[in-house]
């Protein structure tokens, strides 16, 4: 966030009476009003938690079977109740929390990138590149997102990593589609072309004028991303392309517990559950941040 | 907000919808499987779910049990099982005797037995049934081939000649003697048809088969169902007691489950066995177990690194706890296998001492082969469920963390049932889950078929090698009286358990379900019923 400079030059003109806020502050006060976006937040902190503190607080191992106490009702001992192995799934929901979040985290972080960058060469250069670039993205977004990524990992072969570059590779377009449509209005500001009259490098324009006022909507995107990206993950792993066993990926625990949802509901329960939530999160963290940073918004 | 609700909606498709998978795709016209409220002489008709359809109803011409299942009821054989055992009884043949040499068996046939079609069965039926066969080929009837060594001209071919002494009287003739015959002879495979319509019906017999069995073949649509009536004529008098049998295919087992609680079918097979407590607690339904003649195990590849060495495998043997998988993944359905083949067969060595789940021992095995620090393997899971094992991945994962105690890092790793067959027989498996059951419940269906050097390549997946334990099978084959046969047997199981080519898990007792109005219903150890005196009430 070291680059913040030229949003300042947007924000010169407020009123001189009112106290001046940066564009992140505004933005956070603005997001603090929004109990949703509160309440997104602590869900995605809680989870966040959970995943740093897995080790301290979880109180078993992932794998510790114990075929003699398969299948128990949650109780004191065990509050989420057993699997069919006999592990505790308390704890192997808290350790799923590490796997979803770093699936989630990384593969947007991946698409982010590399969808960022040739959305801003698409945008920036236009002409033939952003034909070639942008019927790319189209061609990737006719697939439904969910085949595409079990071509991929059909392709790689199945495993959690792999799972992830999936998730990444089928979410670029979105991200490279955003970034363009935003370079597009922003290469047209004052500041743009007044730097590019200086005679400024494209790449010194792209990277240190055009990307940080492009920022806002990559970071609302990216929020919601994730969001979407634990959901494929866990789809991912259901169907057996994804987390390994004995990864206590939630996705994985809700697959291998299926046929005793009727007679051990909790097995299934929780994962579902915890998916749900973490996803509810983000989502509402994504909603919060899109209304705070969305000028529009604005009061 | 959208996103959110979408996201919501996925995840209840997620945690539910996928979770149930169910829905039977289309109901059964045939309206229920309820029986009339005929009193004792009720027939009505029994639908019968399975997990998938039949590829021809000519028996001699397929493989799958599910074919078998089917035509077990259209056809009979000249001798047949017991109800719930593999001793052989008169069926079409009523009486039968063995030369002194074992080289000439000579069968009385059952007189006055009509085939469906109205024709006469004879002892030229027979002949011409036996005809057929051996002068086919490997595609046309493998079963044949597997049994009787091949077809004529071929050297391995152990039947010289079938001939019909009189209208009621078949003679066999041997090139040497062959100890299981007589339990060949009551396979399904080898199940007499009619020649007329065998002629008739040419390419298109599977289609439309003809037998002497106590249903007649109605109709069938594919992938949906099979439809067979009443034999009036059955030669096994005051049966059968059904009217009418119906097969349906339905592949999914939940989905199977669900038509046998909606009372769309009266009878599945394949029933989990996480579902077997519902349905022992469900009034209207009951339970039935197979009886195992069956073996699922880990096979060891032998010839690769380290598990070529005689000491790892059987530390792996030792860390194996089966008792706590049978309770877990079979609903205690099952017993833990010592041997490759399961107590039922004749042979069996009861004095084997089983390698006890003892971890130290394990690692002292280890230690003494020179992993003391472990080593990495793959550990490959089945992808579909087996009567042997109803779910090969769930018993890795436990295979894996017991093999994890002694420091053995396993890999699970799963390909499509195809491709992890045909990969697991080119040895490109380091250890695999995979089971087999008998075709006759004879030792040499199991021993020879699954650990003789002859059957590399085969159905010996591990590439198990032993001349001795070779020798040993190769005499039993031909050596016709039972105690000296089984004296081999017993050493040959003595062998197999020092080499320990295998980790022999389970002897499963595959579970079905059925409504509760089924009576004189005894699941076959073959896994194909005959349902000549099965009764709905």
């Amino acid at each position: 966030m070291a680059e913040i400079a030229p949003q300042k030059q947007v924000n010169v003109q407020k009123q001189p009476d009112e106290e001046v806020l940066s564009p992140w502050r505004e933005a956070w006060k603005g997001f603090r009003r929004n109990k949703l976006a509160m309440v997104g937040m602590g869900i995605v902190l809680f989870f966040i938690l959970l995943a740093i503190f897995a080790g301290v607080i979880s109180p078993e191992g992932i794998n510790e079977q114990k075929l003699g106490e398969r299948l128990q009702a949650p109780s004191a001992s065990h509050w989420f109740g057993t699997d069919d192995f006999g592990r505790d799934i308390l704890s192997r929901i808290i350790y799923g929390a590490r796997i979803s979040l770093w699936v989630g985290f990384f593969a947007v972080l991946g698409s982010a990138a590399i969808g960022s960058l040739l959305g801003m060469v698409a945008g920036y250069y236009g002409k033939l590149v952003d034909t070639i670039i942008s019927r790319i993205f189209d061609i990737m977004l006719a697939f439904p997102s969910i085949l595409l990524a079990i071509a991929v990992v059909a392709v790689l072969g199945p495993s959690l990593r792999n799972a992830l570059i999936a998730i990444a590779i089928i979410n670029i377009p979105n991200f490279g589609r955003l970034v363009r449509s935003r370079v597009l209005s922003v290469k047209q500001e004052e500041y743009v072309m007044a730097a590019r009259a200086v005679g400024m490098k494209d790449s010194r324009i792209i990277f240190h004028h055009v990307l940080p006022n492009s920022l806002a909507p990559i970071i609302v995107q990216g929020t919601l991303a994730i969001a979407t990206a634990i959901l494929e993950a866990a789809a991912l792993s259901f169907l057996g392309l994804g987390a390994q066993a004995p990864q206590p990926e939630w996705g994985k625990m809700l697959a291998d517990s299926r046929s005793y949802i009727i007679q051990a509901p909790w097995t299934v329960f929780f994962p579902g559950l915890a998916i749900m939530l973490t996803v509810l999160g983000f989502n509402l963290l994504g909603d919060g941040l899109r209304d705070a940073l969305d000028p529009k918004m604005k009061k | 907000m959208k996103k959110t609700i979408f996201s919501l909606l996925f995840v209840l498709l997620l945690s539910i919808g996928l979770a149930g998978c169910g829905g039977s795709n289309e109901s059964s016209g045939d309206g229920g499987g309820d029986s009339g409220d005929g009193g004792e002489e009720a027939g009505g008709t029994l639908i019968f779910g399975r997990g998938g359809d039949s590829v021809s109803l000519d028996p001699a011409s397929v493989t799958d049990g599910e074919s078998f299942k089917v035509t077990k009821n259209i056809f009979d054989t000249l001798l047949d099982y017991g109800d719930d055992n593999t001793d052989v009884q008169e069926a079409l043949a009523t009486d039968w005797e063995v030369s002194d040499d074992g080289k000439t068996y000579t069968f009385t046939l059952r007189e006055g037995v009509k085939f469906h079609d109205g024709t006469d069965f004879n002892a030229d039926a027979v002949v011409y049934n036996f005809e057929r066969w051996m002068n086919g080929n490997e595609e046309a009837f493998y079963y044949y081939k597997s049994m009787f060594g091949g077809f004529k001209g071929d050297e391995g071919h152990v039947i010289e000649s079938v001939t019909a002494k009189d209208d009621y009287t078949v003679e066999f003739k041997l090139k040497r003697p062959q100890a299981p015959f007589l339990k060949n002879i009551a396979m399904s495979p080898f199940a007499i048809a009619s020649p007329d319509a065998l002629e008739k019906q040419g390419d298109k017999f599977g289609e439309n088969p003809v037998g002497t069995g106590p249903f007649v073949f109605d109709q069938w649509n594919r992938n949906d169902k099979i439809v067979l009536n009443k034999n009036e004529e059955y030669w096994m008098d005051g049966y059968p007691k059904l009217d009418s049998v119906i097969f349906r295919a339905i592949p999914d087992n939940s989905a199977r489950l669900n038509a046998l609680m909606a009372g769309e079918i009266d009878l599945m097979d394949g029933l989990n066995p996480s579902d077997v407590q519902q349905v022992e607690d469900n009034a209207d339904l009951q339970t039935f177990f197979r009886p195992s003649m069956n073996v699922g195990y880990l096979g060891l590849t032998s010839n690769r690194e380290p598990l070529n060495n005689k000491l790892v495998r059987q530390a792996l043997n030792h860390a194996v706890d089966k008792q706590a998988l049978i309770d877990s993944f079979y609903a205690g359905q099952a017993e833990p296998a010592k041997n490759p083949m399961p107590p039922v067969i004749g042979g069996y060595n009861d004095e084997i001492e089983p390698y006890e789940y003892d971890l130290d021992k394990a690692k002292e095995l280890l230690k003494e082969a020179g992993y003391e620090d472990g080593f990495e393997m793959e550990l490959w899971a089945m992808p579909v469920p087996r009567p042997y094992m109803p779910d090969g991945q769930k018993v890795a994962e436990v295979l894996q963390k017991s093999f994890a105690e002694i420091g053995v890092d396993a890999e699970i790793k799963s390909y499509e049932w195809a491709t992890y067959l045909e990969k697991a027989r080119n040895g490109e498996a380091d250890s695999f889950l995979l089971g087999w059951t008998g075709d006759n419940g004879d030792a040499d269906n199991f021993l020879y078929v699954l650990l003789d050097q002859d059957n590399i390549g085969s159905n010996n997946y591990t590439y198990y090698e032993n001349q001795e334990l070779h020798d040993l099978l190769i005499e039993a084959q031909s050596t016709p009286d039972e105690e000296e046969r089984n004296k081999l047997y017993a050493e040959a199981q003595e062998i197999i358990h020092e080499d320990a080519p295998w980790i022999p898990l389970v002897h499963s007792k595959p579970a079905l379900g059925g409504s509760s109005t089924i009576k004189g219903f005894s699941p076959h150890p073959t896994g194909s019923d005959k349902l000549t005196k099965v009764t709905l009430q």
